[in-house]
This record gives C-alpha cells, sequence and structure tokens, in this order.
C-alpha cells in the first residue's frame, strides 16, 4: 500500500520523490558500521541504562519529593529545638559560672555532658556530646568564665 | 500483515537479549534500523555533517532508555518518536546557524525558480516546508510519507490519538501543498 499518495496533491507527491531522493542518498552517506560501533562504545561508556530516578514514574518522584521534603522538615524542627534548648541553656548558665570553682564547673559540664545525650536520642552517647554541639563563640565564652572563675 | 508482525518479534526478541546483557542484540538492532531513522532524521533538514552524529545520539538514547520501551509501537516507531525529540533539541541551533541561507528564500518566496531545476526546485521549497511544520505535523508526515505507517502505528509511538495523528497528517500536507505553491 503506498500511503505516501494518500491525501496527497500530486505537486506534493513529485517534489517529495526528489525530497525523499536527496534524504535517501544523505543518510545513504552515514556509516551504519561506524554508528553501531560509537553507539556501543558510549553504551559501554556511559552505563547501558538510563540512572534510574529518570526513568521513575511521576507518582513515585512525587512520593521520593515528599518524603525528603518530610525528612528535610524534621532535621530543621530538630536542630531548631536544639538550638533554642541551648540558646536557653546558656545564657541563665554563664553569667552564674563567674562565681563557679573550676571544680564546680566540671561538675557542671559533667553533668551536661550526662543530660545532652539523652536529649538527643539519634546522636550516639559521647562523654562530650554536649560540647560538640555549641558555637565556637559559645565554647569561647564559656572557657572565658572557666578562666576567669580560675583566676 | 505477517511479515510486519515477524519484524517486530524479531525486535522484541533481540531487545531482550540486549537487556540481559548481550551487546551484539544491540548492534543487529542498530543494523537493523540505523538507515531508516537516518533517512528519517535527513528528511527533517538536517545539516549533512550532523546526520551521521544524530543517528547515533538517537540511538544511544533509545537503547539507555530501553527499559522503558512497552511495544505499544514498533521498536522502529519508537525510534523515529525519539529521533524527533533529539532534532528538537537540536533545531534550535539549526535555526540560529541556518538563519543567514533561509532568509532569501523566505524573504523571497516567488524568487525566480528558473535559475533551477523545477524538480530540485520544489525539492528543496518542500524540505524548507518540512522544516516550517509544527513539531507534531512534521513527525507525523514524515512517518506516513516517508516511513509508510499506518496512523494507528504513529498514534502508538507518539502517543497521541489515531484521530489526532490523521489531522496532524491532512494539516501538514494542506501547509506544504500552500507552501510550494
Amino acid at each position: 500500500m503506498d500511503r505516501m499518495n494518500e491525501g496527497m496533491p500530486p505537486e506534493i507527491g513529485t517534489a517529495w520523490k526528489a525530497l525523499e531522493a536527496r534524504a535517501s542518498e544523505r543518510a545513504a552517506r552515514v556509516d551504519v558500521e561506524r554508528v553501531t560501533a560509537r553507539v556501543l562504545e558510549r553504551l559501554r561508556r556511559e552505563g547501558a541504562v538510563e540512572p534510574r530516578l529518570r526513568w521513575m514514574s511521576p507518582a513515585v518522584l512525587r512520593a521520593a519529593a515528599a518524603v525528603v521534603v518530610l525528612v528535610a522538615a524534621a532535621a530543621v524542627v530538630r536542630v531548631a529545638t536544639e538550638r533554642s534548648g541551648q540558646a536557653a541553656r546558656l545564657p541563665v548558665g554563664i553569667p552564674a559560672m563567674d562565681s563557679l570553682s573550676s571544680h564546680q564547673l566540671e561538675a557542671v559540664l559533667q553533668a551536661a555532658g550526662e543530660v545532652a545525650p539523652a536529649a538527643d536520642t539519634v546522636a550516639p552517647a559521647a562523654s562530650g556530646g554536649s560540647l560538640d554541639d555549641l558555637t565556637e563563640a559559645q565554647l569561647e565564652t564559656l572557657l572565658a568564665s572557666m578562666n576567669g572563675a580560675e583566676g | 500483515m505477517g511479515a510486519p508482525a515477524l519484524s517486530v518479534d524479531a525486535d522484541g526478541d533481540l531487545i531482550a537479549r540486549y537487556l540481559g546483557g548481550e551487546e551484539l542484540a544491540a548492534a543487529e538492532l542498530v543494523r537493523r534500523h540505523a538507515s531508516a531513522l537516518a533517512r528519517f532524521i535527513a528528511a527533517h533538514g538536517a545539516p549533512e555533517d550532523e546526520l551521521e552524529d544524530l543517528t547515533q545520539e538517537t540511538l544511544f538514547k533509545a537503547f539507555r532508555a530501553l527499559g522503558t520501551f512497552r511495544g505499544g509501537a514498533s521498536f522502529r516507531t519508537w525510534l523515529l518518536a525519539i529521533g524527533g525529540n533529539v532534532l528538537k533539541d537540536r533545531r534550535r541551533r539549526w535555526r540560529r546557524d541556518q538563519v543567514v541561507a533561509l532568509t532569501p528564500d523566505i524573504r523571497d518566496p516567488s524568487g525566480d525558480p528558473g535559475l533551477e531545476a523545477e524538480a530540485g526546485w520544489t525539492a528543496e521549497r518542500l524540505e524548507q516546508g518540512v522544516a516550517k511544520l509544527a513539531r507534531l505535523q512534521r513527525e507525523v508526515f514524515l512517518m506516513r510519507a516517508q516511513q509508510g505507517l499506518g496512523y494507528d502505528e504513529i498514534a502508538s509511538g507518539l502517543g497521541i490519538s489515531e484521530g489526532a495523528a490523521r489531522v496532524h497528517y491532512h494539516h501538514a500536507v494542506k501547509r506544504l501543498k500552500a507552501w510550494i505553491a
């Protein structure tokens, strides 16, 4: 069946034959064996399968995106909660430290080390866990307080 | 009717073998379809010096996406549809590069055709017309006129309805007729 001529005016049919002849002539110059070798070489080099994520269905992608957003939101809330907890502890505690002796300060720090891991159920318990969570500025303030108490 | 079905089955076997890790099956698929794909791309007006690269790029993308091939259309039709996508990406560059070359004809479509052989001139005009068609019109037209595909097959390959494929084809013919008149 010659579908080419279906509904095609003769003037287009004639032009089309000429165009098709040109297209065929150009296509004939394509070296199929070279194309084959290059395609196989690229598949070997770049991987035969598109990264999985690109071929997930939109529904799966939406679900994955929702999970990522939830996890990120939970992380943000956790960090914000921890920071607000520290912010509440330190300003209250630090001024009072000026009057503490080094032994008393060590006791306070030990207590902090015991309390902090319990507040964070995810991080592994460590003796210096709460100190690790302090910012550099907070640590400097704490050390300055300790020095002042000893001096 | 039997021959196309056998051909599709054979492609299906090769696809299964390739997905099973047999690289030679991919080589056979490339050898089987590369020429038709190159003709399809050439009829879009692709520059000759990019034709091989476009053919290769289309085949590469097709093999990487082979896991998504569901067999609704034949592998050949699916490949042509991917070729259409690759061409779409390249078209911007061609448009930029061809502006200068095409401008005289576009500005003066009634230029003296007597300077060239009538057939060559109309073929050239038709090629310009094909390039100017809307993307779906162009792809449907070429799939039908060049590859001889049925509307149902074209519709499956392009993810459109059979009626839409029919309409695109007839609009394409109408526009091409007006363009070369």
